[in-house]
Order: C-alpha cells, then structure tokens, then sequence
C-alpha cells in the first residue's frame, strides 16, 4: 500500500503567457506507515502536491497510484467516495464546520461514509480521547482553542480509518504549545496506529519530527531524506 | 445530521434569516389577505347581482339565447325541473316567463318587459317586496301585476289603475289584456325601474298562451363555490336523448359577460400586484440564498474534501432555503390566518357614498373576505415556487464549484 507518482506535474494557467509551474515532473513513492514532511518555502507547490496526491486537484501530466489505483482516471463520483475512504485531510484553518460539537464534527464524516449512528458515536469518542479531548465533546469550534481545533481536526481526519492523511501547514496557525502538542498526537497515532501522516510545513520544529523529509523548491525535489 | 445541520446554519445568521423570513411572511399575508378580499367581494358582487337579474344558473331552450322569443321555451312541468330538484347544491329553483310586450295606458304607451314569476319564490331570493313602495306584493292567483316606479310616473299610472298589456304571444297568437296595478316596485337600477312589470307566472302564461312553459329556470346554487359542480351536473342531467338540442345550461358568466369580463381585469390587476409584491421579496430571498453559498465556498470545499458528495452538498441548500421559506410560510400562516377569518365572520363595513350606493342597490354594505383553501394553498406554493426561482443560480454555483479553488476561498468558477 503506497502512494506513487510518476512524472507528476502541475501548470496552473497553462494556455496563458505566464503559466506557473507549480509542480514540475515528479517522481515520488511514499509508503504507508511513514511520516513525512514537505519541507519548503511558501509557494514552492507544497499545496499543489498535496492537493494532488489527495485527489483534489487533477494534474497537468503524470499519474497518482495509490494502491494500483490511478485515483486521476477516477470519475467525479468515484473519487469523492475514493477520497473519503481513503484519505484524510487536515487543514491549516482547522475548517470545522462551525455549527457542529466537536463530537458532531467527527460524527459526520463517518456517516456520510455510512456506518450506524452508535458506531459513529463510538469512535467519534475514542477518537476525541485519542487526541485529549474527552472532556470538550460537546465545544462548538469556536468555545475550543486552536490546539484543541486542530486536534478535532485530526480526529476527524481519522474517523473514516483512512490510510493516509494529508495535513497542509497544520500547525501554523498554533503556538509552540499547542503545536508540540498535536506533534506529539500524530506522532503516536502514527506508531501505534500505523497512520501514514504526509504533512506540509516551513516550521524547522515540525520537521525535526518528521522521519523523512521531503524539500521543495520551485516545484521541484531538491532532497528527499530519513532521519 | 444533514437536517441538524442546515438547522443550524440558518441561525449562523440570525438577523438575516429572520428578515428574509419576515419579508416572505408580510408578503404572504399581505396577498392572502388582498386575493381572499378580491375573491370574497367578487362572491358577493355576484351573488348579488344575480338576485336581482339573471340568477347564478339559468336553463333555457337552446335558441332563447340568440331569438329571446316567446317561441322557444321550456317545459315548465315537474318532471322536467325533477333532476335539478334532486341535486344537493342546488338551493332553490324560480321559473320565469318573459317577454316584450307594449303597455298602454291613456293616451300613452311603452314597451316594456313582462316577467312572468312566482312571487313567493322570487321574494324569498331577493326580496323584492321590501322594495314595493306603494300598494301590495302580487300573490300567484292574483290577476294584477307590478309595476316599476319610472314606467308608473311615464304612463302616470297608480295603484288600482289598470293598463294593457299588448304583444305577441306563443306560435304567433296575439297576446292582450288588461290588468290592475296592485304595487309599485321602485328598483334601484333605472334599466328596470323604466321596464319591468312583474306578474305571477299563471297570468303571464295566459297572456302569451303558452300553456305549462316557461322562458328560463332559473337556478341558486346554496355555495358560490360549488357553482361549477353544480354547472357540470346540470349539463349531464339534461343532455339525455330526449333533451339533446334543447336545453341550455347557462352560468352568470354567460348570463351577465360584462361583469365577468370586469371581474376578470380586476383579478388580473390584484394578482400582477402580488406578483410584483413577491417579485420584491423574491430578491431578498436570491440575495440570502446567494450570500449563504458564496460565504460558505470554503466550507462547502472542506465537506465535499472530507466526503460529502456534490448531490448532498446541494440537498444541503436546498434545505436551508426550504427552512427559510417554510418559516416564513409558517409565521405568515400564522399571521394571516386569523386576520382572514376574523373579517371572513365580521366583515368589514363600508360607510360613506359607496355604502350609500350599495343599499340603494339592496346590497349589504360589506366586504366580505372568502375563506376558502385554494387561496391558501396557492400563497404557499408560490412561496415555494419563489423559492425554487431563487435556488437556480446558487445551485448551479455549486453544481459547479470547483473543490481547489473552494479550499483556497475563493468563489470562481472554472
Ligand atoms: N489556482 C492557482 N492558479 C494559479 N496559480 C496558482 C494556483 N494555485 C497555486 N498557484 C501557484 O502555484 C505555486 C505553488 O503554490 P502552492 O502549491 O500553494 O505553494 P505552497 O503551498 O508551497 O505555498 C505558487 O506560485 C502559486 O502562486
Ligand atoms: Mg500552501
């Protein structure tokens, strides 16, 4: 079970006479299991990659295989559902819908996946546990701090059992704390869960965490490392 | 979830969803209460107007239309009239007997118009002895007639005169005679006042020698809005094989097509007004729909990014603005119902000249407000109509949103 890319690319205005090149031609296996970083300046494409290799965004060029699935030849329909059983997304903002608890928020991914409304509930809750925040089920968004949002937005990445999940900047919005804190939260999830984490960031903290690292320049791999 | 969710997306913007749905509630009761005042005051136009001329139904011989002669009758027997008898909203039945004939007086003479009626009958549907302002009502045994104020003052006529009535009566007869004044009527309208002379049916069928006939039945409905029932059954009921090609089922519209035609514009005025008043309220309801999906374009990204399908993501539209709406049908339900009950059972009553106008008439001085479902429903429907008008655009919008420039907040279409 891995995520490859072959060729990969991404040009953004591409029949104008300024095309941008935000990711340019390439090749790249990520397995599951790991915890990577996308290292790189702003605007250097980290996005652009992630969007791609989450099945939002469509290359220019080149394919995305994830489990011998070439998910850019996946219909509208096909892709949302592969997408949704497959790949979670945590975002910089946090993006929880701002009418719903925190347990509500976990709950909906997972309906729409269409499990029971018990087994919603319950792993909604172990989940929330999971991340710390057993206690704040009931918070709309705005009554939680950023840390504690962007922890609800990790368990509910997390609610449909994908097998990767993509984390675009997650921490920069969050204090040193907080940002530590949900480091550490992925960081167990990932070893004792098995949850392949592929996260953008600039931050040289968030790095140092990261197993492998992957920078990004201009749209290219400039250095693809372990540590 | 999804229900709970657009619930509560609504109430993210609690000022505006309450303005919206206020708006969409006053325009609701504003045109029920102007349609069911429209229709209630046209019921009652008819209704009245009917009394004192054509009677909401009337049957006649298929050639009285055209010839208005006293050759072409209807039976005036029991047996014909039974099938009308028998049906449940007819309320009751006149039959009537007319025709020109000159009456003569003195040295003067006019033509005048001689109904021929069953006084009681007539009494009971339009009252027509309260406006007997010299002498006695006619009874159906009495050889004398009734005589309008105008056409007494012309041929300076008084009660116990007599006059001539001189015609044509059935298959080319002479029809004369002579007749005592036993009232006169003073009708509010100097058409009638200057022409009619009413006597009972016996008499008039003598002078015209028509035997048991009569020129028209005519025929009361007990609701206004079963008319058109009743018109149906009534057009079965005589259309058998021996009654094929002789009778004519006539309606007021038929009967009396300037009112109708007066009463369709002013239909057509009060609902283009509502239109309009709807119109209005229909921008604020496109500008809240279209502002609750582009504000929302990264949400709508982020959910349709962790799962939710396009066709949902609309469904979820769809039903805040169905909320919305069903709010304001609701509190505009609430609001209008019992204004147009309280005035449908304590009308509203005029003063001043137009009252004046309408006693004179013999009419009540109301405007009555019509209670009738249909009124309802058709507010709610455009409601709902309106509402659909004003989801085009923003579904399309989202129909075709595209998930990467939605996740970076922006609201362009590819
Ligand atoms: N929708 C777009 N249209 C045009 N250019 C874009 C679009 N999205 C991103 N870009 C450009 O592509 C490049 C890479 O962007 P992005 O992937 O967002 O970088 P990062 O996430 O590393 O900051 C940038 O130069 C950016 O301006
Ligand atoms: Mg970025």
């Amino acid at each position: 079970m891995s995520i490859q890319t072959t060729q990969l690319r991404k040009t953004y205005n591409q029949d104008t006479d300024f095309p941008v090149h935000a990711v340019k031609q390439l090749d790249l296996s990520i397995e599951q299991g790991e915890f990577v970083a996308v290292m790189g300046p702003s605007g250097s494409g980290k996005t652009t990659l992630l969007n791609m290799i989450g099945g939002i965004d469509i290359p220019s060029a080149g394919t995305v295989i994830i489990d011998g699935i070439d998910i850019c030849a996946l219909k509208d329909k096909a892709l949302i559902a592969f997408r949704r059983d497959n790949i979670g997304f945590i975002f910089q903002d946090y993006s929880l819908l701002p009418v719903l608890t925190a347990l509500e928020n976990v709950e909906f991914v997972m309906q729409l996946q269409g499990h029971s409304e018990k087994e919603c509930r319950e792993r909604a809750i172990t989940l929330l546990d999971q991340v710390g925040l057993g206690e704040q089920l009931h918070k709309i968004p705005s009554k939680l701090s950023g840390g504690q949002q962007q922890r609800v937005a990790v368990a509910r990445a997390l609610a449909p059992s994908p097998r990767f999940v993509m984390a675009d900047e997650p921490t920069a919005n969050l204090d040193a704390k907080s940002t530590a804190e949900l480091l550490d939260i992925m960081q167990q999830l990932n070893e004792k869960e098995g949850t392949t984490f592929i996260f953008s960031t600039h931050d040289p903290r968030v790095i140092k965490r990261a197993r492998r690292v992957i920078v990004f320049e201009d749209g290219q791999l400039t250095e693809d490392r372990a540590q | 979830m999804l229900i709970k969710l657009a619930w509560r997306n609504l109430w993210r913007q609690k000022r505006r969803t309450i303005l919206t749905a206020m708006a969409l509630a006053l325009a609701l009761v504003l045109s029920l209460f102007m349609r069911s005042m429209q229709e209630g005051s046209y019921a009652n136009n008819i209704e009245n107007s009917a009394k004192f001329s054509t009677g909401l139904i009337q049957l006649q011989h298929v050639e009285f239309e055209e010839s208005q002669s006293i050759e072409d009758l209807l039976p005036a027997t029991d047996e014909f009239i039974a099938p009308a008898r028998e049906m449940d909203d007819v309320e009751r039945i006149l039959p009537r007997l007319e025709s020109f004939a000159l009456a003569a007086a003195g040295d003067k003479s006019k033509g005048v118009m001689v109904l021929g009626v069953m006084p009681a009958l007539e009494d009971e549907y339009s009252s027509i002895s309260d406006k007997v302002v010299e002498g006695e009502f006619i009874k159906a045994d009495d050889s004398a007639v009734l005589i309008g104020q105008g056409l007494a003052e012309y041929l300076s006529l008084a009660v116990g005169d007599e006059l001539v009535l001189y015609g044509q009566g059935y298959r080319g007869q002479t029809a004369a005679g002579l007749y005592k004044i036993k009232g006169i009527v003073h009708f509010p309208l100097p058409q009638l006042d200057n022409l009619l002379i009413y006597m009972p049916l016996p008499l008039s069928q003598t002078l015209f020698s028509t035997g048991e006939q009569v020129s028209a039945w005519v025929i009361d409905t007990r609701e206004l809005t079963r008319l058109e029932q009743t018109l149906a059954d009534l057009k079965r009921a005589y259309s058998s094989q021996k009654l094929k090609n002789k009778v004519n089922v006539r309606d007021w519209e038929d009967l009396a097509p300037e009112m109708a035609q007066q009463i369709a514009m002013d239909k057509a005025g009060g609902i283009f007004m509502m239109y309009l008043l709807y119109g209005v309220v229909g921008f604020g309801l496109f500008a809240t729909i279209l502002m609750m999906t582009l504000e929302r374009y990264r949400e709508f990204g982020v959910m349709m990014a962790t799962g939710l399908v396009r066709a949902k993501l609309l469904g979820l539209v769809v039903l805040e603005s169905s909320f919305i709406s069903l709010l304001g049908v609701t509190i505009g339900l609430a609001l209008g119902t019992p204004l147009v009950v309280w005035f449908h059972y304590h009308p509203i009553e005029l003063t001043g000249e137009t009252a004046e106008m309408m006693l004179e008439l013999g009419w009540e001085p109301i405007l009555p407000m019509l209670l009738s479902p249909w009124l309802f429903i058709d507010q709610i429907l455009i409601v709902l109509g309106l509402m659909l008008l004003c989801l085009l655009y923003p579904l399309w919008r989202i129909y075709r949103l595209d998930l990467v420039t939605a996740l970076k907040g922006g609201a362009h279409v590819n």
